[in-house]
């Protein structure tokens, strides 16, 4: 089973600051993680291929410095590392980020199973996925918890639902996006870190996955962001000294 | 109305702490400021009651448990006082005893801290302070520690292997005396004259005397801290409140490393691993800390994972395993961690280890994965003596933290091993192996296997005493650890020890049955 991650990388959740004037997240001085979730999905690929075999790749659209992060992923067992990495990418939305993924897996070849973590912290949409799904014109699930069976031409999932799982069995290729649920990602092992360190990261441009450029980065983007705005916290936090305070408070109807 | 009140059920959590071992009670005092420990501390002086000093009660000696008399709770004192550069430039931060750790961590990674009644200078210095520049490096286990508890027992944690014992890390200290004078004492200023000490109080007056005759071990400490020439800080601290209380502490902070970084390595035996921890303490960089989980530690872990439900997050073992030993590097950069995973795997090799078979943590966040680990395993030890304690009620904790020169070291781990096996006792075996200092637990289910295992501990305290170690590396004597401590000095000594104890708190109300025993005279 040939398997595709999509990978984030995004800014570290402890750090994440807003633009106060243009409303955008701040990247600058601001250390880049993988997006948690896509841990996840790096690590059911690699419980995956224990089980099936066959060859994980993973791409990622993103400055050029996000091959570190991919080299991170290659420590944990992915065969191959793609960056898609071009200006021409630059402000793109969730569609055409969905474009150019579909692009790369396209010359990657061969793919029975794409896995993407069910969003980005930063972004925070869930589009991604199934967008990627819909233009590669193949079946999709979101927000699966457990993979079941699976052979040459099927796989079967459970998703989390509102009130409980929903099961489905999905013809090959199909694209899933995983919750946190799924697995409990391994650390790289010593060897795994020092072989993600030599490993070598294949870096395509625009036009090397032959896009559009109309059709990618902020020209190809469908989606025009109106206003940011912080939320206002709600209300001021009071302290109280002790459990007589604690007593009055809750005598008056519990509000400080 | 005074701060002394009666002890009444309310105050019952107050009677234990962290090692179960249950006290009594007469009276409460819980002061948020000095001269309130002075009104406190003065009360019982006329009325001849003792009095227990506690902070977090987090301790795992019983120090924090009264016996009878007052407690002295500090847990209110639990404010931030100000920042200020000492002569060396370093950073000083003071603060109040019964301040958590984890709120003095907090203050410096992300400044969160109340900073009101800070003076002009110390809110300027500090406001030129960028979040996460300094840290204070002490690490026990428990970060709900108070600063003054871990000073009074000399807490250590796994980095003091770089870093050194809290101690190392205290500047000044302000105490309350026995009779409820103040002294302030600041390190390299207040020193012995040899064996000759003068407390300087803050009255104009001062309290001489001599100190024992002897020094206490070079391997971390056991009980009180005796060296010619020594900083009197160093009297208060490690001697668990039967000195003194201490009532302010000023702590020194250091720049903060850049990259935590660490890795957890599995071994098929135990010999692997401790050729593997040999070559770690002569590894460069140097570890910040050395840790090891024997078979029974990683089992027990491993089977608590089906009834916690937090410790599902936890790393699944390897399949073939003995032991693990876990080394973290506190680094300059990334550009320093490569060529040490380099180093690091051929060590590990050679050690008999698998590269393949380790987890590494290359940040802040993967690192919590990896200390996480580290901490389950006290964290199951407290569940299974909470549930043993529930058909025993005398049943306490039963850790040790004797340690012994690098020399040595071996001889006492497979003694600890033989002896733990041919008792056929439920224990395990972890903790801070780069200082020679793990910690064997005994978990007790009935009263017969709680003496048996007390019955070894002093069996491994006076093999400890022939090999030159310390029966009480961080934890202190407190109560359950006084019985090994009169093995590792004798009673001559401890008479000395009670004399000397006797010059500063001559009604001896301070720490009733805390470190010394009383001995025939």
């Amino acid at each position: 089973m040939n398997i595709c991650v999509c990978v984030k990388q995004v800014p570290s959740a402890n750090e994440q600051r807003l633009d106060p004037v243009t409303g955008t997240v701040i990247r600058e001085g601001v250390s880049s993680i993988l997006n948690p979730f896509d841990a996840y999905a790096v690590e059911e690929a690699v419980r995956l291929k224990a089980k099936f075999g066959g060859q994980i790749a993973a791409v990622s659209m993103g400055v050029p410095s996000a091959v570190e992060t991919l080299r991170r992923i290659v420590a944990v067992g992915v065969d191959r590392a793609i960056l898609l990495t071009d200006r021409a990418f630059a402000g793109a939305d969730t569609l055409a980020t969905a474009r150019a993924l579909a692009l790369g897996i396209q010359k990657i070849g061969n793919v029975d199973l794409i896995l993407c973590g069910r969003m980005a912290t930063d972004g925070d949409t869930a589009q991604v996925g199934p967008m990627l799904a819909e233009l590669l014109g193949i079946p999709h699930a979101t927000d699966v918890s457990k993979i079941g069976a699976a052979g040459p031409e099927f796989i079967e999932v459970a998703r989390m639902a509102d009130d409980g799982y929903l099961r489905a069995r999905l013809p090959l290729p199909a694209l899933l996006t995983v919750v946190k649920e799924i697995n409990v990602p391994k650390l790289p092992s010593v060897a795994g870190v020092l072989r993600g360190r030599r490993a070598g990261v294949d870096v395509w441009s625009a036009s090397d996955i032959g896009a559009d450029p109309g059709e990618i980065g902020l020209r190809g983007s469908r989606t025009r962001v109106v206003k940011t705005a912080r939320p206002e916290p709600r209300a001021a936090c009071r302290f109280l000294s002790g459990a007589d305070e604690l007593l009055e408070v809750l005598k008056g109807g519990g509000r400080a | 109305m005074s701060i002394v009140q009666p002890y009444d059920d309310r105050f019952q959590s107050l009677l234990f702490d962290e090692s179960r071992t249950m006290g009594r009670a007469d009276f409460v005092a819980m002061p948020r400021c000095e001269e309130e420990i002075v009104e406190a501390v003065k009360f019982c002086d006329a009325n001849n009651v003792p009095l227990t000093a506690q902070g977090a009660r987090t301790g795992l000696a019983g120090g924090a448990s009264p016996e009878g008399g007052l407690i002295l709770n500090l847990s209110r004192m639990n404010r931030i006082l100000g920042i200020r550069r000492g002569a060396d430039g370093r950073y000083l931060l003071r603060a109040q005893p019964g301040v958590p750790l984890l709120a003095v961590r907090k203050a410096l990674s992300d400044k969160m801290v109340d900073v009101s009644g800070w003076s002009a200078e110390s809110l300027e210095l500090f406001a030129s302070v960028r979040a996460g520049e300094l840290f204070f490096s002490p690490d026990p286990t428990e970060p709900t520690a108070s600063i003054g508890g871990m000073a009074s027992c000399n807490a250590c944690g796994a980095r003091s292997f770089l870093y050194g014992a809290t101690r190392r890390h205290v500047h000044a200290l302000r105490v309350v005396l026995a009779d409820g004078r103040v002294a302030a004492l600041e390190r390299g200023r207040d020193r012995a004259a040899g064996r000759e000490f003068s407390i300087p109080c803050a009255d104009g007056t001062s309290l001489s005397g001599k100190l024992p005759d002897f020094d206490t071990p070079d391997i971390k400490d056991a009980g009180y801290f005796l060296r010619p020439d020594m900083d009197l800080v160093d009297l208060f601290i490690g001697s668990q409140g039967t000195l003194g209380i201490v009532s302010e502490l000023e702590l020194i902070l250091m720049p903060a490393p850049k990259l935590l970084a660490g890795v957890t390595a599995f071994f098929p035996s135990d010999e692997c691993a401790l050729s593997y921890v040999a070559a770690m303490k002569r590894f460069s960089p140097k570890p910040a800390s050395i840790e090891f989980f024997n078979r029974d530690a990683l089992a027990l872990v491993e089977a608590q994972k089906l009834e916690t439900p937090a410790f599902r997050q936890l790393q699944e073992l390897p399949e073939d395993y003995c032991s693990a030993a876990y080394v973290e590097f506190n680094l300059g950069g990334e550009e320093e961690l490569y060529p040490a995973l380099e180093q690091l795997s051929g060590a590990l090799a050679e050690a008999g280890g698998d590269p393949e078979n380790t987890w590494v943590a290359r940040d802040g966040l993967e690192l919590e994965k990896l200390l996480l680990f580290r901490h389950s395993v006290p964290e199951t030890i407290d569940i299974h003596v909470e549930r043993n304690k529930k058909n025993e009620p005398a049943i306490t904790i039963l850790s040790t933290d004797m340690a012994v020169p690098d020399a040595r070291f071996e001889e006492l781990f497979w003694l600890y091993e033989r002896d733990l096996a041919e008792s056929g006792l439920m224990s395990l075996i972890f903790g801070h192996i780069g200082e020679n200092h793990v910690h064997p637990n005994v978990l007790a289910r009935n009263l017969d296997e709680y003496e048996r295992g007390h019955a070894l501990f002093e069996k491994w305290a006076r093999a400890v005493r022939e090999m030159g170690g310390t029966i009480t590396a961080e934890h202190g004597a407190g109560k359950i650890k006084k019985p090994l401590l009169l093995i590792l000095y004798g009673e001559e000594r401890m008479r000395t020890l009670l004399d000397f104890k006797r010059a500063l708190d001559p009604e001896g109300i301070l720490g009733p049955g805390n470190v010394l025993t009383e001995v025939d005279r």
